[in-house]
């Protein structure tokens, strides 16, 4: 779905034949757009999800604890440093790689940084408005460099910070794509930890789970997902914190062997949906991403909130 | 000492306590205790005297500050953890007891389905095993943590307050399978509690925290006799020695209660809890004796001889 309607006929004919107008939109826009909802839609829902269990908090994610915060901050200053300073090589700073990169050190700081305030902060509730404020801070901060950065840096940072999947090229792509499938397969080998941190620390230590070897685990795969996720994507929200309990209300399992394969199509599918009504099918006129996955997501936690009182990981 | 049964968990010297940013909090100083294969140990204590710690260092969750333990297998563990997962099931519960033994693929062979199956039998869960763990009430609840600590195939289990916040019902029921477990299938079991009169009756050694940071060990009723329960918990109004609480006999009225078996134990309970006292050739009698379908009450009083068939008739009468 785009700006240009393009027949269906027409759109099969492109899928073979490699021209035309129809063609290039396809396999310039559409199809790397759809590829990057359904990495980024994946990618967000296993962060969540991880966090979720890390923190045994049905309200954790990505967004809401910071992380994605702390990756904008990081690309923010890789950008301002790059444009700061000439002499630099300008391509080193300015490739998906070390976009990517940079995001992910930022989110796995702030995880960093979250997990050792909850140390001191039992509370559930107090751990999120410590997440609030790390990512107000970090926030802030962006602020900062872009109120020194110049007019056309700036309008495209607005833009990213928006949310969009639409401005994701085949190079950065390919690399959005290694990172996630990397973060997903790290997931995936967590499914021992990430059950037990169900049952607390101290029953994963009686059933000799490595905790600490686990939870570093935890902090690179959500990291690295999110980070490359917002480095391409700007911070999109709600995704994180919702997919998983709307999985959960279709399949109600505790067990993250069966949960990490729901919650990467889950989060694949509600971006792609997300995604067609951002575009407003059928008209020219396009909504920022993330005030349609807001639009959605809020109203879902609400509810569930209301509907089971006590929701759990 | 040949015909002792072996040794299963054995601690020489063992210092328990944490450290907490600069300081370090000692709760036990140098313990050489021992759990024997198949017995029963209820481990008892004041709040707070470390209770949870010692049986977390135990564990091998908890680093002891100094000292060894010499286990022969891993332990199994209950603890009061709370699990928040409102959507797990007994099943999957119980299934966190083979995870020692399984894969990062955590795929099940057919043995580790059977021991999950034997588990729930033991604590007999089999009508629930797929229900969720919100469905359930406390005491399913800790019979199936039970359950996940039996899948894991230890000889030893170690608990931490196994029947707190269950009616009496529940913790008899639990103590009852513990007393089980240990005779029948073979297993040695150390019980923190607060259940002084179920540890009494069930187990087959105490070990008593005492307030020197040390923990003394002996069977019930030598603890009991020596006076080490009393020098420990320091009771006030309960006497240990009769099991019951101290009345006062306040009403300065003597009775002769002449009678035997429950109906003259609850005869008797019921006038030292209204503060009467008890003497020979007192001036007031009661005799109470079963009849076909009840009891019935007699009281001499005065020279007069009056009948009733329920214990607050009686106490009305005398308080007339």
């Amino acid at each position: 779905m785009g700006s240009v309607t393009i027949p269906l006929g027409k759109l099969l004919q492109s899928f073979v034949a490699d021209t035309g107008v129809a063609a290039d939109i396809l396999w310039q826009f559409r199809i790397p757009k759809a590829l990057t909802c359904v990495l980024a839609g994946g990618a967000l829902a296993t962060g969540g999800l991880l966090m979720q269990t890390l923190f045994r908090n049905p309200l954790a994610g990505p967004d809401v604890l910071g992380l994605t915060s702390g990756s904008s901050l990081l690309v923010a200053l890789l950008l301002m440093i790059g444009t700061l300073t000439p002499g630099l090589n300008n391509a080193l700073f300015q490739s998906p790689w070390s976009v990517a990169i940079a995001a992910s050190v930022g989110g796995i700081l702030v995880f960093i940084l979250i997990i050792f305030i909850a140390r001191y902060v039992k509370d559930n509730t107090a751990l999120l408005i410590v997440g609030l404020m790390v990512s107000a801070a970090s926030s802030a901060l962006v602020n900062v460099l872009q109120f020194t950065s110049q007019a056309s840096d700036l309008q495209a940072f607005v833009i990213w910070m928006m949310g969009s999947v639409g401005g994701t090229e085949w190079p950065e792509l390919v690399v959005l794509s290694i990172l996630v499938l990397v973060g997903v397969a790290m997931s995936y080998t967590l499914i021992k930890p990430l059950n037990s941190l169900l049952l607390g620390e101290n029953y994963a230590a009686g059933l000799r789970v490595n905790i600490k070897q686990a939870r570093f685990w935890i902090v690179v795969a959500t990291g690295l997902m999110t980070g490359a996720v917002t480095a391409f994507c700007g911070p999109i929200a709600f995704v994180g914190l919702a997919v998983p309990h709307l999985v959960r209300l279709i399949l109600p399992v505790t067990n993250h062997k069966v949960l990490i394969p729901a919650v990467v199509l889950g989060g694949a599918v509600l971006l792609l949906v997300c995604d067609v009504l951002a575009q407003l099918p059928g008209s020219t006129q396009i909504l920022p991403l993330n005030a349609v996955t807001s639009l959605i997501g809020a109203p879902v936690v609400i509810w569930m909130v209301i509907k089971a009182k006590r929701i759990s990981v | 000492m040949s015909d002792l049964p072996a040794i299963a968990l054995q601690t020489t010297d063992l210092v328990v306590g944490y450290k907490k940013e600069t300081e370090t909090i000692q709760l036990f100083e140098s313990l050489s205790l021992e759990l024997r294969s198949g017995e029963l140990v209820c481990f008892m204590g004041s709040n707070g005297i470390g209770k949870t710690t010692l049986i977390k260092t135990l564990a091998g969750i908890h680093k002891p500050l100094d000292g060894k333990i010499h286990r022969t297998q891993e332990a199994a563990l209950v603890l009061t953890d709370r699990i928040n997962s409102a959507l797990m099931t007994v099943r999957d519960l119980v299934t966190y007891g083979r995870y020692p033994y399984l894969d990062w693929n955590l795929s099940l062979t057919l043995r580790d389905s059977q021991i999950i199956d034997a588990a729930i039998q033991q604590v007999r869960l089999e009508h629930i095993i797929d229900k969720r763990l919100v469905e359930l009430s406390d005491g399913q609840i800790q019979m199936a943590m039970i359950a996940k600590a039996l899948a894991q195939d230890t000889t030893v289990l170690l608990l931490d307050e196994p029947t707190a916040h269950l009616d009496l019902n529940n913790r008899v029921e639990i103590m009852n399978l513990l007393r089980s477990l240990s005779r029948n299938a073979g297993k040695t079991i150390l019980v923190a509690t607060h259940e002084l009169d179920l540890a009494l009756q069930t187990a087959d050694r105490i070990w008593l925290a005492t307030p020197d940071k040390k923990i003394v060990e002996g069977i019930p009723e030598d603890l009991v006799l020596n006076g080490t329960f009393d020098d420990v918990f320091q009771f006030k109004g309960f006497d240990l020695k009769t099991g019951k609480m101290t009345h006062t006999p306040y009403r300065n009225i003597s009775v002769q209660l002449m009678g035997s078996g429950y109906e003259y134990l609850w005869t008797k309970n019921a006038l030292e809890r209204s503060g009467y006292e008890f003497r020979q050739e007192a001036p007031i009698r009661i005799n109470v004796r079963a009849l076909d379908n009840g009891f019935v009450w007699t009281l001499f009083m005065d020279s007069k001889e009056f009948t009733y068939s329920a214990v607050s008739q009686l106490l009305k009468k005398l308080s007339d």
